[in-house]
């Protein structure tokens, strides 16, 4: 039985270990943040678009069912609210909702939303977009995040670098989604 | 020029230490005669036919017998519980994602769980080998064997039963390495 307490041991130290390090990582200067760009071959015009239709958003936004717009068929102006609504897979396909207030919106080069949810995370989004000329657009996205939940909190070493790479994911569908759409109506 | 390794293995497995001696021992003649008559190749795949087409017969036997019991429950207990668990925390992980993210799981989750699994496969044969010692268990090799096939069914049940998806390479890798794992340390600890 001596062995069996050694193994209990090893493996209550190694949870213990990986929670130190967890909370040690939790405290890093970038924590909570993921940002990603991409150069498309657009106009800012044609880039804005997909960022404000909620018809457009469910496209390149993966796991999105629903957009809302509480304030009108487009949300537009600061204070205005935009809901999204997620299927969640991994919380057994439960719709969460997401909701996002403009505080900043100047089509077509700037927008930024306070997003939350209640009992999940609170945080920010800002969306920039740059002209670079000749039909091109430099576009830009930064998530700043904090989870609420205590074990979220903990786990967020885990969960900013998967945040990062849906993210990452997410804009290059919207380059391939934006060229698509701006080459064919050329 | 000895029948293929894996069929034998697997009758080990699944028969009982009893009856794996009788039956090896049967097929063992046979395989020299249908080797004499039609060639080395022919005699393996001979075996290994003759072995898949009574293991389920042979199973059965001895799940009725009641020895395979335990067997496939600490099975369960030590590797596909582990893995459910691993399953379950990587889910909340991407439940959290502000924007909700799928279900495949980032490659470094994937070593993780490897890593895991075989870890607790590992001790899996470290406690077979513990607990049926040679000297008093004479068909502790059985044994050893079935638990290192029930692990290894019992991770594919496990992934089944998962919400993760699972690339066919981590399936098949965790369906090699872990009963692989529990074999080594067995014959580790029984070498000492």
């Amino acid at each position: 039985m001596k062995w069996i307490l050694w193994i209990g041991g090893g493996l209550i130290g190694v949870i213990a270990l990986a929670c130190v390090v967890l909370l040690v990582l939790g405290h890093r200067a970038n924590a909570g943040h993921a940002s990603a760009s991409a150069d498309i071959n657009a106009s800012p015009a044609q880039v804005w678009q997909w960022l404000d239709d909620p018809g457009k958003l469910k496209q390149w936004i993966s796991w999105v069912v629903e957009v809302r717009t509480p304030n009108g068929p487009v949300a537009a102006g600061v204070g205005a609210k935009r809901v999204l609504v997620m299927k969640d897979e991994n919380n057994g396909g439960m719709l969460m909702e997401v909701e996002g207030v403009y505080t900043a919106y100047q089509p077509p080069t700037e927008m930024d939303l306070a997003m939350s949810t209640p009992g999940a995370f609170e945080g920010t989004e800002t969306y920039r977009l740059t002209d670079l000329r000749n039909g091109r657009t430099h576009f830009e996205v930064a998530g700043q995040f904090r989870y609420t939940m205590w074990m979220a909190q903990l786990f967020e070493p885990l969960i900013t670098p998967a945040a990062q790479k849906k993210m990452d994911g997410d804009v290059s569908r919207l380059k391939s989604l934006v060229e698509g759409g701006a080459s064919a109506a050329r | 020029m000895k029948p293929p390794l894996l069929a034998q293995a697997l009758l080990m497995a699944v028969a009982g230490p009893c009856e794996a001696e009788y039956v090896a021992g049967d097929l063992e003649e046979e395989f020299a005669i249908v080797r004499e008559a039609r060639g080395r190749a022919a005699a393996r795949r001979w075996y290994a036919w003759q072995v898949a087409r009574s293991a389920g017969a042979l199973l059965q036997l001895r799940v009725r017998s009641g020895e395979l019991t335990h067997v496939v429950l600490i099975a369960s207990l030590g590797v596909a519980v582990p893995l459910l668990l691993l399953d379950w925390l990587w889910q909340f992980v991407y439940s959290q994602i502000p924007l909700k993210d799928g279900l495949h799981r980032a490659p470094e989750f994937l070593v993780f769980n490897a890593l895991c699994v075989c870890a607790c496969a590992a001790v899996l044969g470290a406690w077979a080998a513990w607990k049926w010692p040679a000297s008093k268990w004479p068909g502790s090799k059985s044994r050893a064997l079935a638990l290192a096939f029930a692990a290894a069914i019992a991770v594919l049940v496990a992934l089944w039963a998962g919400a993760a998806s699972a690339p066919a390479a981590y399936v098949v890798t965790l369906a090699l390495a872990v009963p692989a794992s529990a074999l080594l340390t067995f014959a580790l600890r029984k070498s000492r």
